[in-house]
C-alpha cells in the first residue's frame, strides 16, 4: 500500500457516512397551501422541487404573481389601516400578520441500507431503520406588502439514538422596497443563497443533496481529498449568514448578489468562519422560453400541465472569500498535526436547466481554487503556501412519468485538489411515488462509482402538514 | 269595486316609474375578496340643488370595527359617531377635505360625537387606539347614491329620468365614471379595477 493510500481511502469512506447521518433536504411549506387554500401541486412538481410557477412565487417574495386580495383565503391580521401610510412618519407604517399560525411540519422516515469500506478495506453493511430521521418545523409568510419571512428548524435523530437540532433558515425579506415590482428584493439572516437556485438541496427532488458541490472539503495537507466529515471546510456553504439582494428584470433575467460570513469548520449549524472578513457571491441567469421568472406569461405558450414547459435557463455564478485566521486541523502523510488556513478561495461556474415537456435536465460546472497556508500547530508560523484547484460538475435528469410517479438520475464528478487522490464519481438514482400531494415515498440508490461496495439504498417516506 | 282598485294601481305604477326611475345593477370589484363597499352615485343633476339633510347619519364602533365600513352621505350631512364597544375608541381623519378633525377618545357608551361634512370628500376615519380600524365617509353632491352589498348589488331609488354622469368610488380601487340615461327602471352594471 502506498503512502497515499490512507488519504485515498478517506473520501471513499466518507460518502456513506455522510449519507447515513446527513440531514436531508428541506421540503414543502404547507403554510402557503393554507394561506391560499391551494394544493402543494400548484407550486411543486414533487415537493420540494418547484415548478415554474412555484419558482416565480418564491422569487416574488412568496407572493403570487400579480396577486389579488381575493386570492388570499386566510385573511391577514391588520396591524394598521392603509391610511396610516399617509401619516408616516408621524405614525407607524401599517402592516399585517398571517391570519393563521404560520407554521408547518415535515416528517421524514428512512430505511437505509448502506455499504461502505472499513479501515482494513473490508466491506461493512449496515441496515438501519431511521424511523423517524428528521422533523422540520417551518414558519413562513408575509408581513404586509413589503416584508416576508422564512424559518426552518430541523430536529434529527442520529443512528446511535442521539439527536441534533439545526436552525437551517431564519430570514427576513424586504420585497421590492423601491423600483419596479420584483426588480429588487433583499434577504437578511440565515438562508440558502439564491446563488444555488435550482440545485441546492431545498430545491431538488432527490433525498441526497449534491455532496460533490456542497460537501467537498478543500482543506488537506496536499489539497482537498474528498468530502467533509466534520471539522473541514466545504467547497460551497449550503447555507449562509448574510445579506442578499436579488430580483428579476424583464421577466427573464434573474440576478443575485450577496455578502456573508466566511467559510469555516463545519458545526451543527453550518460551516461558518469566525474572522472578520466577509465572502461575496453573485449570479446572473437568463431564461429562454416558458414562463417568465416572475410568473409573466405573455408571449409564452402555456401547457395545461404545470410541470411542463419548453425552456432553457442558463447562468453564471461566482463565490469568493478570505479565510485568513480560520484554522483547520490537518495532518501530513506521517500523521504529524498542522494548522491550515484557506486565505483566498474562489468558485466560478455555470448553471443550465432545460425543460422539455416532462423532462428537466439541469447541471452545474464549478471550478474552485484555494490558496492554502500550512502553519505550525503550536505557534501558527507560516510553513508554506500552495494553490490547489478542483473541478466539480453534475448533471441531473428529472422525469415526470405521471404526476404521481417521477424519476431522477444524477451523475456527479469531482476532481479534488490533491491530485494523488482519485476523482470522486457518483451516481444517484431516485424513483418517487407521490401517494398524495403532501405524502411521498422514494426509493433512492446512491453509488460511488469507484468501488461497487460503496453504496446506499434508501427507502424514504416524507410528508408535509 | 275590487277590479277598479287593481286597475288604479296598474295605471299609477308605470306613471310614477316613468317620472322617477330607479338605477340599479351590480358592481364588480376585480381582485377584491367581495364586491361590497363600492359607492355608486349620480355626480350632478343639472339645475338642481339639494337641501342639507336634517337627519343625521351614524357610524358605530363595535367589536373593534367601524360599522358601517363605508357610509355615503350628502354634502352637509352630520355624522354621529358612537361607541357601542366594550373598550374606548377614538375617531380622527387625516383628510383635509374633511377638515382633518380629531374627535378625541371616549369611553364605551358615552355620548355621540358629531361631525358635519361640508365638502365632497372620501374621508378616511381612523382610531388612534386601534390602528387596524378604518372606515370611510363618502360625501357626495346629490342624494342619489347607494353602497353595494357583498354581491355587488346596488339600487338608487327616485332618480329623475334624464342623462347623468354616474361615479363609482371604492376604498381600494380606482374611481370610475360612466354616462347613464335613466328612463324608468334602469339597469347599469359597472366594473372597478386597480
Amino acid at each position: 500500500m502506498s503512502a497515499n493510500a490512507p488519504r485515498s481511502l478517506a473520501p471513499w469512506m466518507a460518502v456513506p457516512i455522510v449519507l447515513s447521518i446527513g440531514v436531508g433536504p428541506a421540503s414543502a411549506v404547507p403554510v402557503f397551501s393554507r394561506k391560499y387554500q391551494t394544493s402543494c401541486m400548484t407550486c411543486h412538481a414533487v415537493f420540494p422541487k418547484l415548478n415554474p410557477f412555484g419558482e416565480a412565487f418564491r422569487l416574488n417574495g412568496y407572493r403570487l404573481p400579480a396577486q389579488t386580495e381575493d386570492q388570499i383565503k386566510e385573511k391577514p391580521v391588520s396591524l394598521g389601516a392603509d391610511a396610516y401610510k399617509r401619516l408616516w412618519p408621524k405614525m407607524v407604517y401599517p402592516s399585517d400578520l398571517p391570519g393563521g399560525a404560520p407554521f408547518a411540519l415535515n416528517m421524514k422516515m428512512a430505511m437505509l441500507y448502506a455499504s461502505s469500506l472499513g479501515d482494513t478495506g473490508k466491506q461493512i453493511v449496515h441496515n438501519d431503520f431511521q424511523l423517524p430521521q428528521e422533523v422540520n418545523l417551518f414558519t413562513a409568510g408575509t408581513l404586509g406588502e413589503r416584508f416576508g419571512f422564512f424559518g426552518e428548524v430541523t430536529f434529527s435523530e442520529r443512528p446511535d439514538g442521539g439527536s441534533d437540532v439545526e436552525l437551517e433558515h431564519a430570514q427576513l425579506h424586504i420585497d421590492s422596497p423601491f423600483g419596479p415590482e420584483n426588480l429588487v428584493h433583499f434577504r437578511i439572516g440565515k438562508f440558502a443563497p439564491n446563488l444555488y437556485d435550482g440545485f441546492q438541496e431545498m430545491w431538488i427532488m432527490t433525498d441526497n443533496g449534491i455532496d460533490t458541490l456542497f460537501n467537498y472539503n478543500p482543506i488537506g495537507f496536499a489539497g482537498g481529498t474528498g468530502l467533509s466529515d466534520g471539522g473541514g471546510g466545504v467547497g460551497l456553504p449550503a447555507r449562509v449568514r448574510g445579506i442578499e439582494m436579488y430580483g428579476v428584470a424583464k421577466h427573464r433575467l434573474f440576478y443575485t448578489v450577496g455578502v456573508d460570513n466566511t467559510i469555516g469548520p463545519g458545526g451543527p449549524n453550518g460551516t461558518f468562519g469566525n474572522n472578520s472578513k466577509k465572502d461575496v457571491y453573485a449570479r446572473a441567469d437568463w431564461k429562454f422560453g416558458g414562463m417568465g421568472l416572475d410568473g409573466d406569461t405573455s408571449g409564452a405558450p402555456l401547457t395545461a400541465e404545470n410541470w411542463r414547459e419548453k425552456s432553457l435557463r442558463v447562468g453564471l455564478l461566482a463565490y469568493t472569500g478570505d479565510g485568513t485566521a480560520i484554522d483547520f486541523d490537518v495532518m501530513d502523510p506521517a500523521g504529524a498535526p498542522f494548522k491550515m488556513q484557506d486565505v483566498r478561495y474562489s468558485r466560478v461556474g455555470g448553471f443550465a436547466s432545460w425543460y422539455f415537456k416532462d423532462l428537466n435536465v439541469f447541471g452545474v460546472l464549478l471550478h474552485g481554487s484555494d490558496r492554502l497556508q500550512l502553519l505550525d500547530k503550536e505557534n501558527l508560523s507560516l510553513i508554506g503556501e500552495t494553490k490547489r484547484d478542483f473541478n466539480a460538475w453534475f448533471a441531473q435528469a428529472d422525469y415526470v412519468i405521471r404526476p404521481p410517479f417521477q424519476a431522477s438520475l444524477r451523475y456527479e464528478h469531482l476532481r479534488v485538489g490533491d491530485r494523488s487522490v482519485p476523482s470522486i464519481k457518483a451516481l444517484n438514482a431516485n424513483f418517487t411515488f407521490l401517494a398524495r400531494a403532501n405524502i411521498k415515498a422514494m426509493l433512492e440508490y446512491h453509488r460511488d462509482l469507484r468501488d461497487s461496495q460503496i453504496y446506499t439504498l434508501a427507502t424514504v417516506l416524507r410528508f408535509a402538514l | 269595486m275590487k277590479h277598479a282598485f287593481v286597475a288604479a294601481i296598474l295605471l299609477t305604477v308605470p306613471l310614477e316609474t316613468a317620472l322617477a326611475g330607479d338605477l340599479h345593477g351590480k358592481v364588480t370589484s376585480k381582485g377584491m375578496a367581495d364586491n361590497a363597499n363600492a359607492v355608486v352615485y349620480v355626480a350632478a343633476v343639472p339645475g338642481k340643488s339639494f337641501p342639507i339633510p336634517t337627519a343625521s347619519a351614524q357610524i358605530d364602533q363595535r367589536n373593534m370595527k367601524f360599522q358601517p365600513h363605508v357610509l355615503p352621505v350628502l354634502v352637509g350631512t352630520t355624522v354621529e359617531f358612537l361607541n357601542s364597544d366594550t373598550v374606548s375608541h377614538n375617531v380622527f381623519t387625516p383628510d383635509a377635505c374633511a377638515g382633518k378633525f380629531n374627535l378625541g377618545t371616549w369611553a364605551p357608551g358615552s355620548s355621540k360625537k358629531p361631525h358635519t361634512f361640508t365638502k365632497e370628500c372620501a374621508a378616511t376615519l381612523l382610531c388612534l387606539i386601534h390602528p387596524e380600524m378604518e372606515a370611510f365617509v363618502v360625501v357626495v353632491p346629490t342624494p342619489y347614491f347607494a353602497a353595494t352589498t357583498a354581491d355587488g348589488a346596488y339600487k338608487i331609488a327616485g332618480v329623475p329620468d334624464g342623462s347623468y354622469t354616474v361615479k363609482v368610488w371604492h376604498p381600494k380601487l380606482k374611481t370610475i365614471q360612466k354616462a347613464v340615461t335613466v328612463n324608468g327602471p334602469t339597469e347599469v352594471d359597472l366594473e372597478l379595477s386597480k
